[in-house]
């Protein structure tokens, strides 16, 4: 178990000699962006700015869409990636130059990394035989990781004889049995089908009760980020954009990026609606109707001197309801999922969805091409500025 | 509410009456699915069967009293049955030839075998992967010099008056010719080999390398390998099929060492371990008063000693791995 620090670390990958030599005929280029990766004179930046505290035993869940450089953080934490500028810290210890195998800490792959000619025992007793730990310590320790993760039946079989699920315990079981100070879990459920990712997932919350040692999970899946993380770093183009525990990334997104990409379905945006304040009160003009904001979100927009503008309006599906006195909008699709239905809508021209509990509904009443009247609750939307910061 | 009433798999697939039918219609669909694949297919087919299969018609004449100009199969084809075999049994050449073929062939194998694993291996572990390549191209090198130039190389490297000799004579060594030494044509023929070999047999051990899995190269260093137990413990394990397929194939071919070579380095004083099956075949079927019915039968005979070990090198592997040709 250790605590680690993570000091405004980066990762650029460098330009090749002959991509250099390109640049120096072609003369100064500024910097462009390609995809979503920043290229530089350096090369290609894959993390920047990156600093955070994990604390000891905890759960820290690396979330963002492909290419944000979650992964590439998660190499750079095992030894696996050479960190460009910055410092990491194991504990009290500056790891930069450590050996990944002196770093005490274990991951567990995406593709499992198993040793497909060695059998279940001995993939988990390799790294202890490396240590030439006695082979009765070995085989004690083996016994326990396999007894924990349910899978003591599986030891004499190779991989190869093993389901996916089964070869994801052993690979946990290998990263295990070290007694690492931090494990490290880059995606491990997304090669399991969804039945078995909601089964593991929970078998891993199960696992952090029983090991106790402090994880960092690299996930793209926010449901996965939500349910195990304690706190949740979300990331875009190799820049952090939010930290915190689930319900503050749900209830309080930073920006636009951050309130788009937690929540399932996706927040609803209203762009173009107009602030404005009458007599110290803010109001925003949405889909044509003027809604007064609440007390507290009053004194937010007061304390940030937020002068009348053009923001963006945000609000969850969830936190939308049926009201006949609220806006109008016609359905185009109509997703009935057991316990609520999904609403997408058209209102105005503007693409809305709305998440209704089933319970004393008429499903068959929204249907497509049928109209629904709906409102929201004003003190749980958020409104962002012209920047994509939020401003309450 | 209706409940299903059929446990799963108790209905017919969807596709079940496509796929039912008489032999010959799911012969003929099958025949029409794969058409393309048969089209292209048929051009090695046809090229095998000619060059490969119908000179087999040819070893006929291995059971006759055959002489240049008659036909194989005609009026006055004259059939001796096994007496040509009987001959070359009790030729007094017949335990000498399987000697030196025999030895020649398992020391090239012994060092041949494993040598463009190790250099595929190292190849494949070096850091600087410009380096990996530059030196495979370096050692892919030799492979396209011809036979002749390289008997000629070896005769200004290792003949009388050669850099080797002229290196000792300096020293004030004695002159060896090692090209009328007996002890010495093994070494040179087979260090030779190797030489011009290693870099082109690694090829296919170093495209078996590169589809292992990196993930699990990187499990390696999180468990603490070195670059060495990495290529003990991940690397080799990952070529071992390939391996097995090689060493059968290996196996398979080990008494069929080409004349060619051989006859190039032959000479009066090396002749007693030099003479091996092939150059003999060369001998009697091409040479003096030709004898192709007598050549032939010992061209078969070694063929036939091939395709036993072949049978036996499969048949092992397939027991004790889980890798073989069939």
């Amino acid at each position: 178990m250790a605590s680690l620090t993570l000091k405004d670390i980066k990762k650029v990958y460098p330009n090749s000699e002959e991509k250099k030599s390109k640049k120096k005929k072609k003369g100064d280029e500024p910097e462009k962006q390609k995809a979503n990766l920043q290229i530089t004179d350096e090369g290609v930046v894959a993390v920047q700015q990156f600093s955070l505290d994990i604390a000891d035993k905890e759960f820290i869940v690396l979330v963002g869409p492909s290419g944000c450089g979650k992964s590439t953080t998660l190499r750079m934490i095992a030894g696996l990636e050479e960190i460009s500028s910055g410092e990491l810290y194991i504990g009290d210890r500056l790891v930069n130059d450590v050996a990944p195998k002196d770093r005490d800490i274990a991951m567990v792959f995406q593709s499992y990394a198993l040793y497909p000619h060695m059998t279940v025992y001995d993939n988990m007793a390799f790294s202890l035989k490396l240590k030439k730990t006695p082979k009765a310590e070995i085989d004690k320790k083996v016994r326990e990781a396999a007894e924990i993760l349910d899978i003591t039946q599986y030891l004499d079989r190779k991989p190869k004889a093993l389901s996916g699920g089964q070869r994801q315990r052993v690979a946990i079981g290998r990263a295990i049995v070290r007694e690492p100070k931090v494990l490290l879990m880059d995606e491990p459920l997304s090669n399991l089908d969804a039945k078995l990712r909601n089964q593991m997932r929970a078998e891993i919350i199960k696992l952090r009760q029983k090991i106790n040692t402090t994880f960092i999970y690299v996930t793209h899946d926010q449901t996965e980020a939500m349910t195990l993380g304690d706190r949740i770093v979300i990331m875009k183009d190799g820049f952090i954009q939010q930290i915190g525990t689930p319900q503050e990334v749900f209830n309080h997104p930073i920006n636009l990026f951050v309130a788009g990409f937690i929540g399932t379905p996706q927040m609803n945006f209203f762009e173009n609606c107009a602030l404005s304040v009458d007599a110290g009160k803010y109001s925003v003009e949405v889909l044509g109707k003027k809604i007064a904001l609440t007390e507290g979100q009053n004194k937010a927009l007061a304390a940030k001197g937020v002068k009348p503008c053009s923001v963006t309006l945000g609000i969850r599906p969830v936190h939308m309801q049926l009201d006949e006195g609220g806006f109008t909008g016609k359905i185009d699709v109509s997703e009935m999922m057991g316990s609520e239905l999904h609403l997408h809508m058209n209102v105005q021209g503007n693409d809305v969805v709305a998440v209704i509990p089933t319970a004393g509904l008429d499903v068959s009443a929204h249907s497509i091409g049928k109209s629904v009247n709906f409102s929201f609750n004003p003190a749980l939307c958020h409104l962002f500025g012209e920047d994509g910061n939020n401003l309450l | 509410m209706q409940k299903v009433k059929d446990g799963p798999g108790s209905q017919a697939p969807a596709n079940a009456v496509q796929k039912g039918g008489s032999k010959s219609a799911r012969a003929w669909r099958r025949l029409r699915d794969n058409h393309p694949f048969l089209i292209m297919i048929f051009p090695a087919v046809l090229v095998v069967f000619l060059f490969n299969y119908l000179p087999i018609y040819g070893v006929l004449i291995a059971f006759q009293d055959f002489m240049p100009g008659d036909q194989i199969i005609g009026e006055y084809t004259r059939w001796i049955g096994f007496q040509n075999f009987t001959r070359f049994f009790t030729d007094v050449q017949f335990w000498p030839l399987m000697k030196n073929t025999f030895l020649l062939c398992i020391y090239g194998f012994i060092i041949g075998f494993p040598l463009p694993i190790i250099i595929a291996l190292m190849l494949n572990a070096m850091k600087s992967k410009r380096m990996s390549k530059a030196l495979q191209t370096i050692f892919n090198g030799p492979h396209f010099i011809s036979l002749v130039v390289l008997v000629g190389m070896l005769t200004l490297f290792f003949g009388r008056y050669g850099l080797v000799n002229n290196i000792a004579a300096h020293f004030g060594g004695e002159r060896v010719s090692y090209f009328l030494e007996s002890k010495a044509f093994r070494p040179l023929y087979i260090l030779s080999s190797n030489w011009q070999d290693f870099g082109w047999s690694s090829i296919i051990y170093i495209a078996a390398l590169s589809n292992v899995d990196l993930g699990q190269h990187e499990a390696a260093i999180l468990d603490g390998a070195s670059r060495f137990q990495r290529v003990i413990h991940v690397d080799l394990p990952a070529i071992m099929p390939m391996i097995s397929v090689m060493l059968i194939m290996s196996i398979g071919g080990l008494m069929g060492v080409g004349y060619e070579k051989v006859l190039l380095m032959m000479t009066d004083g090396n002749l007693e371990v030099s003479e091996i099956i092939a150059t003999y075949v060369y001998k009697q079927g091409l040479t003096g008063v030709p004898n192709q019915s007598y050549a032939t039968a010992i061209g078969l005979f070694n063929s036939i000693i091939n395709v036993i070990l072949l049978i036996i090198a499969n048949t092992t592997s397939k027991k004790f791995s889980e890798n073989s040709l069939w």
